[in-house]
């Protein structure tokens, strides 16, 4: 009997060592351990044993067991270490990636969104108004003459009922005081027409951000600072910023805002990029006018507008403001 | 506008600034250089050099290789292809190492085989006005190797940009007054200020329209010398880009230059009787100086004579039979003003501009008006020689600025035997109004300094005298703007004031836009800007057009909203839909090799409710198109699916995840579109789904598999933003039954929902398609039928259903839908 197991123990080592996967491991653990196994039969063998013998064969028996089943455990961890091993061994994860469809935001949503995110945080709400408008908000409202140049049919576009394509986005800062009392502290993102022939800078339909903010007591000093801080803020905390004085009917005094850039390998170069200036006391008393109320009689404020296709083409380097209408993926693709 | 730098310094102490320091006092005087010109030699490199030889370059028909004298001891070769010199002629001669105007650097080269040692030169490759055509050849009295510069002056032309409310500023005495104003340099003798003896017109000018022309002057020269320019005058012009024509007419240009105010002068021999300044007979013919015929209105002022024939469109230009000619020798020289508003509307009707008309248009000082007449005639009897009679004056300076007639006034006092007077407007400056706007940052010493500086004078405290030719300066927050702008706001400190303000729906709109195109974004669309803007019909796929448009409700006559004079017939019509603007962006795309078109936009489209009668609307939409693959071709996937109407579907439901978005199709279908849908969110409609027409997309270019859908934005956000509860999750497990229902083709998975709806099956909480079968060869299902097999989940809140139960509700569920839908068999 004790002959029996070492041959049994010895055998049933061999055949799992010979294993050469899991299955074959799992035919010797049958072979072994199971109903009519080897080591199976030879414990069936145990009760033909002389009772004296017991102990002794029994503990042979167990250490058989015990020395299998560590056999058994030790051959799984190795054949499973080896079969992760070829299971990851033919992939080639250096290939190029496979196919989700590609998408992105165009880059006016993108500069839009970000000057938005700015000014809001400064304590800017959002206001809107309508895209054809009529003379009074769109000239009269903002102080702008009857004989100016832009009222003419061959600079803006007019509709046959008298009404036409807002010129700029100035016109919500008439839609938002009419209906609003001060303080008013508002942006208004959105679409202004020109009729301008269609090149390589112009656009007869094109995008602007407009500010206002009004209220008693609001100085030079706060529009300096309020931009300046919006500008830094997008262009780099160490960008240069100038005020030029300027004209525009509806501010008094008025500026355009200018920053230093500096485009690799070049001097850097002031560049233009905003209008500004203290909402002209005509535009409030126009306004307190037509609404009958005395709303605005002691305010000060000031008024901004920025293009949203200048500072894209500034920001990204594009020489060609059409490229910002075609659409064409190409160009697209590279906001992504 | 340009001004000569040279010219400038005649008027103010410019010494110790270079063009740097100028543009900026410019610019910080609100005016914008908008180009720097450096005109003339500023390096000894370039020297005067005598051409000893020139022998043709054999195989050119232009070349010459010349040996030339530049004064160094021997001879140098250089290559030129100027045909306008021979041999003797002296010439400027750059040597190696000159840097020309425009950063032009001169080296030794080789040209056709010759070695060429530097570059024989033009006038204008000097950075001078060209004065013949070829090398600018110099006198023979030149010594050869002297630098060119000792013979040519240097100068800085800038050309600005004046804004419309600063007229005085378009001459360089105006511009020169402003510097000193804002610098504190000192201004030389105003050359202006010789006013001529004058005497009352009495018939010699009749005034019929004084709300035209209130004033005008005519001043009678005889026996005038008409010659060239002396050479100072004619480089001033030619300086600031003009061509010298004669003596007179040159003085008239000199003086609008040089003080800002137009003048004219007529031929005397072609001047019958008095002048008569009149509206324009209607219809009445004029020809300009520049041979060009124009036919006038009654708006448009002329100034005619005895003969009643036009002889000059007021303040525009002059006709051509009346100008100063060689043959002149009496002159009639007009200075008068003329209403901004009229000038503006004959010039801009006629489309004909000039110099005068520009000034006219933007505003004249009647102030100026016998200055300039002074100035014109003091130079001509200098030039030109001849006789002045005292200056004939006809009406009165006029008040133009209604502000400034309310307004008390000093009044100047011009002229001895007929005197124009011209008010002194005076305005108010509040100091608490300066130091509300500045926050208190500018003394009033400084304040008033500043003022004083510009021209203006206390009159009274808080009271000031405007100068007259400061016409813009009306009210106090003129005069602030003057003191702010003059004081810098760069010594403003900046100060950051914010208050709280409330969100408004627009901030709420905008997040819900942002949010939504990322989302489009992040699966796989990208974000289009389409033109407003659009074309009714176009053969060109690539401009958007309205015969494309999809919407469900038919486009009627008067619905889009055109625009009284269009640019172009391609822009000419308000977008009523984003469908046309995304169909030409997928023909762009396409026409580059994308295969994979998907594209959305976010914005307004227009439309008139009452067939162009109605109201404008404006509605924020989103557009959506699908077509071609519905992933790009890639090595680990060949052959993509192509897009079908359930992935448009699928995205809509994505933006709406706890919503029930229904297509219900259209009863009617477009002329653009070959299959449409209204798309129903919880039931309510909220925007369009279409199939565009397939010859539509043959037109186009386009696959034939070509989806688009258009969403109201401010629905889609009630729906999307709406506030919920979180259900509680089910404590019971639900059991499935599947379904596999053979039906005609024709019925559509809306129909086989709405049967189950009426079921009204109480313990079915959901119902799913999992498959749909059709066999084309009609072996193992007949070719006009179809097997859908659907899920259905059964669930009871408050226990677990029994095998039984769901039996009993599933069979229920089966014989309604048998009953509900046609020739149904289960399989």
């Amino acid at each position: 009997m004790k002959e029996q197991i070492a041959r049994v123990q010895a055998v049933a080592l061999e055949q799992i060592a010979a294993a050469g996967c899991m299955k074959e491991l799992e035919n010797a653990r049958v072979a072994i351990l199971g109903k009519k196994g080897t080591l199976t039969q030879v414990q069936q063998g145990m009760k033909d044993v002389p009772k004296e013998d017991k102990p002794a064969v029994g503990a042979l028996l167990n250490a058989a067991r015990e020395a299998i089943s560590a056999a058994m455990e030790a051959r799984t961890l190795e054949l499973q270490k080896q079969a992760d091993a070829a299971a990851v061994a033919g992939v080639d994860i250096t290939l190029p990636g496979g196919s989700l469809p590609a998408g992105g935001l165009h880059p006016i949503s993108i500069v839009r969104e970000e000057a938005v995110r700015i000014l809001r945080r400064m304590g800017f709400t959002l206001a809107d108004g309508p895209e054809i408008e009529d003379e009074w908000h769109c000239f009269d409202a903002l102080n702008t003459p009857p004989d100016h140049p832009a009222r003419n049919e061959k600079d803006t576009f007019y509709f046959d009922s008298g009404k036409l394509l807002r010129t700029q986005t100035s016109t919500v800062q008439a839609r938002v005081m009419e209906k609003q009392a001060p303080p008013v502290r508002i942006i208004c993102p959105g679409s202004a027409f020109r009729r301008d022939a269609i090149d390589a800078t112009h656009l007869s339909a094109f995008n602007q951000i407009e500010g206002l903010y009004v209220d008693h007591a609001v100085g030079v000093g706060d529009l300096k600072g309020t931009l300046e801080y919006f500008l830094k803020a997008l262009f780099g905390n160490n960008t240069a910023v100038r005020f030029r004085p300027h004209f525009f009917p509806f501010t008094e005094p008025s500026f355009e805002i200018d920053v230093l850039l500096q485009a690799t390998g070049q001097e850097p170069r002031w560049i233009e990029i905003a209008g500004c200036g203290m909402v002209n006391p005509a535009v409030f008393e126009n306004i307190d006018r037509e609404t009958g109320k005395s709303l605005y009689a002691n305010c000060t404020g000031f008024a901004f507008g920025i293009g949203l296709e200048r500072l894209a083409m500034i920001r990204w380097g594009i020489r060609d403001i059409r490229l910002l209408i075609e659409n064409d993926v190409r160009f697209l693709a590279q906001f992504q | 506008m340009n001004i000569s730098k040279n010219w400038l310094a005649a008027y103010i102490d410019l010494d110790g600034l270079n063009t740097a320091e100028m543009a900026d006092m410019l610019t910080f005087a609100g005016v914008e250089v908008e180009a720097m010109h450096e005109r003339g030699v500023n390096t000894d490199l370039v020297v005067v050099a005598q051409v000893m030889q020139k022998t043709p370059v054999e195989g050119s028909d232009h070349l010459n290789v010349c040996m030339v004298d530049a004064g160094e001891g021997s001879l140098r070769q250089i290559v030129c292809g100027a045909q306008n010199y021979k041999v003797c002629d002296k010439v400027p001669c750059a040597l190696p190492g000159a840097v020309l105007p425009g950063g032009w650097q001169i080296k030794e080269g080789k040209m056709m085989g010759h070695a060429s040692c530097g570059m024989l030169c033009a006038a204008s490759e000097l950075g001078l006005p060209d004065k013949e055509h070829g090398l600018w050849i110099l006198p023979q009295d030149y010594k050869v190797g002297t630098p060119v510069r000792q013979f040519t002056r240097t100068d800085t032309l800038f050309e600005l940009e004046i804004t419309p409310n600063r007229p005085d500023l378009l001459s360089h005495w105006g511009m020169a007054r402003e510097l000193a104003g804002i610098t504190g340099r000192s201004l030389k003798t105003d050359p202006g200020d010789i006013l001529p003896p004058t005497q009352p017109a009495g018939d010699g000018i009749r005034l019929s329209s004084p709300e035209i022309c209130p004033l005008y002057t005519a001043t009678r020269i005889s026996g005038v010398k008409i010659a060239p320019s002396p050479t100072w005058l004619a480089e001033r012009l030619i300086a600031i880009g003009l061509h010298p024509i004669n003596n007179v007419v040159d003085i008239t240009n000199y003086c609008l230059f040089e003080l800002g105010h137009p003048l004219h002068a007529f031929d005397a021999a072609h001047v019958q009787g008095a002048l008569h300044i009149r509206r324009a007979h209607s219809a009445e013919h004029f020809t300009s100086l520049m041979d060009v015929d124009y036919v006038l209105q009654e708006s448009d002022l002329v100034i005619s004579d005895a003969s009643d024939r036009a002889l000059a469109l007021a303040g525009v230009m002059g006709g051509k039979d009346s100008g100063v000619t060689e043959q002149t020798t009496d002159i009639i020289l007009e200075s008068a003003w003329f209403l901004p508003s009229s000038v503006r509307q004959t010039s801009r009707r006629l489309g004909l501009s000039s110099d005068s008309s520009y000034r006219f248009e933007r505003g004249a000082a009647a102030w100026n008006v016998l200055r300039a007449a002074g100035r014109a005639v003091q130079l001509i009897l200098e030039c030109a020689g001849g006789k002045a009679e005292p200056t004939a004056v006809a009406g009165q300076a006029p008040c133009t600025v209604p502000e400034h007639q309310a307004a008390q006034a000093t009044v100047l006092e011009q002229g001895s035997g007929a005197k124009v007077f011209c008010a002194l407007p005076q305005v108010q400056l509040g100091w608490k109004e300066l130091d509300v706007m500045t926050h208190a940052t500018i003394p009033h010493m400084e304040a008033a300094r500043i003022l004083r500086n510009l021209g203006l004078r206390e009159a009274t405290p808080g009271c000031w005298d405007c100068p007259p030719w400061r016409l813009d300066l009306k009210r106090s927050c003129d005069l602030l703007e003057e003191v702010v702008r003059v004081y810098g706001i760069g010594n403003i400190p900046p100060t950051r004031t914010a208050i709280y303000v409330p969100e408004t729906p627009q901030d709420r709109a905008h997040d819900f836009r942002c949010e939504l195109s990322r989302h489009l974004a992040g699966a796989g669309f990208w974000e289009v800007q389409t033109f407003k803007l659009i074309a009714e019909q176009s053969a060109d796929p690539m401009i958007a057009s309205v015969q494309y448009a999809l919407p469900i409700k038919p486009l009627q006559e008067g619905d889009t909203i055109r625009v009284a004079l269009p640019l172009s017939e391609d822009h000419a019509v308000l977008r009523p839909s984003l469908a046309p603007g995304l169909l030409a962006v997928a023909a762009r795309n396409l026409n580059q090799g994308m295969d994979v078109l998907h594209f959305f936009e976010c914005g307004r489209v227009f439309r008139n409710t009452g067939g162009g009668k109605g109201k404008d609307i404006e509605s924020e939409v989103l557009g959506i198109l699908m077509a071609g693959k519905l992933s790009p071709s890639c090595w680990d996937s060949l052959k993509p699916r192509a897009v079908e109407p359930q992935h448009l579907v699928a995205v809509l439901e994505s933006l709406l995840p706890k919503q029930t978005v229904s297509i219900t199709p259209a009863k009617l279908a477009r002329d653009a579109a070959a299959l449409s849908a209204d798309i129903l969110i919880n039931g309510q409609s909220c925007g369009f789904m279409a199939r565009v027409a397939l010859n539509v997309c043959r037109t186009l270019d386009l696959p034939q598999n070509c989806y688009y859908a258009e969403l109201d934005l401010r629905k889609l956000q009630q729906f999307v933003t709406a506030p919920f509860k979180v259900k509680e999750l089910p404590l019971y497990p639900a059991s499935g039954r599947d379904a596999t229902l053979e039906l005609p083709a024709t019925v559509r998975h809306a129909d086989v929902l709405k049967a189950v709806e009426s079921a009204k099956q109480k313990l079915l909480e959901s119902c799913r398609l999992k498959e749909v079968y059709s066999d084309p060869t009609g072996e193992k299902l007949a070719t006009d039928r179809k097997a859908v097999t659907y899920s259905f989940l059964y669930r009871k809140p408050s226990a677990t259903l029994t095998a039984a139960e769901v039996d009993t509700a599933h069979g229920e569920l089966l014989k309604v839908l048998a009953a509900k839908l046609p020739e149904v068999r289960y399989r």
